[in-house]
């Protein structure tokens, strides 16, 4: 029983401080993907971002209005090219990959119409170490 | 996936986690905020986690303050969430929910260039965000960048969204999920709410308006989602309550048809943009927004007074 509370002690200020370092590492990133929003943007007022490890894919689902233009920046590290990220529609036909062109960090997609759209991102291996991704969606007025 | 469904597979995950956790002798009496039920990755998608424990992204206010101007629809004051109330709003989560509504109404009032009431709705922001203890955010610096460029929408624009999109960082990097779903679904009430509101008004475009409506079906899915992890939490009977509104709002949603076609996307690489060219029809009947406008009234009660 004691061996069980200790190791379930030990698991939980892992736990703790990983969350808290995890935390400084995606203000970090964040910053860093600041960048690649330009004054012509406007954020949408939220933030995303997902601790992966190793294969796993962070994945989000929005709406994009027809008749606007977003900029979609996804970061990791705090260099670029460092994720994939692709977009899908919802019957999953691949709309985007970043990985057709050079691992991009970020994007503009001009939606005609009205669309719900899942996105998935994924650290590229070998390209940076498992750690913060980060989501960045702004839209010009 | 079926609202009652989801919430109750959510609850069943929560239940078997809280057993997993009583069995392994790790529980403890802290207070439980529901944040951690979030973690709970889809075991059908084996390497798939969820962004920040929550899957959905909630488009911004803003947009619909936009797509009203662009319209032809006139600044409607009387439609905005007085500020006057901002004392009575004494519980955590009318707080968090007003922070949303007043968000959306700053938004609101930039966009229609009404720069004589913006002040007001930011120090009102401003209040709420240090009332639930978000720190930084609203800071003396930003609220003299916001004094100083009252002449430029572009710039307060861009002010606010930051300080917003500062609130939420704040907020879900202190595992504090549950007031971020709140702050996001009092704006989007709010800007439906002004919507549907000027829908009964004359001005040029409405059909386009009224399409955006109907668009947020899949909206009003996605914020019932995010709220769905605080579900019957003991400590949160108000958002229950809420949810549960949210809930038969969406059950005038469901029968708006959406005919969606998918068109091959074309890419411009010199200029690093993808134009999307598939299209999403909406058919909205006038019973159905009448009904929806019924409702969506009666939650955004619930949560200004």
């Amino acid at each position: 029983m004691i061996r069980k509370f200790t190791i379930a002690f030990a698991l939980i200020v892992a736990l703790v401080s990983f969350s808290k370092k995890a935390s400084a590492q995606c203000d970090t990133v964040t910053n860093a993907c600041m960048r690649h929003m330009t004054n012509k943007y406007i954020s949408d007022g939220q933030h995303y971002r997902a601790l992966l490890l190793d294969k796993e894919i962070a994945e989000f689902q929005s709406t994009f209005y027809g008749g606007t233009t977003y900029r979609i920046a996804v970061c990791s590290g705090l260099g670029d090219g460092n994720l994939v990220f692709r977009i899908f529609d919802k019957e999953r036909n691949l709309l985007f990959d970043n990985s057709e062109q050079k691992n991009s960090p970020y994007w503009d997609f001009k939606f005609v119409s009205t669309l719900d759209c899942t996105i998935e991102a994924q650290i590229i291996p070998g390209k940076a170490p498992s750690g913060c991704a980060v989501m960045m969606v702004s839209f010009k007025q | 996936m079926n609202h009652k469904k989801y919430l109750k597979l959510t609850l069943f995950s929560f239940a078997i986690i809280s057993a997993g956790i009583f069995i392994t002798g790790c529980s403890g009496d802290k207070k439980d905020d529901g944040a951690h039920e979030e973690d709970v990755i889809d075991t059908n998608k084996d390497n798939i986690v969820s962004v920040n424990g929550e899957l959905f992204s909630i488009p911004s206010p803003l947009q619909t303050s936009i797509l009203l101007k662009n319209s032809g629809a006139n600044y409607s004051k009387d439609l905005l969430n007085v500020t006057s109330k901002l004392p009575g709003y004494s519980t955590e989560y009318k707080k968090a929910l007003n922070l949303g509504v007043y968000g959306a109404d700053l938004g609101y009032v930039i966009i229609y260039g009404q720069t004589q009431d913006a002040l007001g709705y930011l120090n009102a922001s401003k209040k709420l965000a240090e009332d639930i203890n978000v720190s930084g955010a609203f800071d003396a610096n930003l609220m003299k960048r916001f004094e100083k460029n009252m002449s430029n929408n572009d710039s307060l624009l861009s002010i606010f969204t930051s300080a917003y999109r500062a609130t939420d960082s704040y907020l879900k990097n202190n595992d504090r999920n549950a007031v971020s779903g709140m702050v996001i679904t009092g704006g989007w009430v709010e800007s439906l709410y002004f919507t549907l509101n000027i829908l009964k008004k004359d001005f040029k475009n409405k059909q386009t308006v009224i399409q955006r409506v109907g668009e947020q079906k899949n909206t009003l899915d996605h914020v019932i989602k995010l709220l769905t992890p605080f579900y019957q939490n003991p400590d949160m009977t108000e958002l229950t309550e809420l949810t549960d509104a949210l809930l038969e709002l969406y059950h005038d949603f469901e029968d708006i048809e959406m005919k969606y076609t998918f068109v091959k996307p074309t890419t411009d690489v010199a200029n690093k943009i993808t134009t999307i060219n598939s299209t999403t029809e909406v058919k909205i009947t006038d019973e159905q927004l009448n009904n929806i406008s019924e409702k969506l009234n009666g939650i955004r009660q619930m949560i200004i007074n």
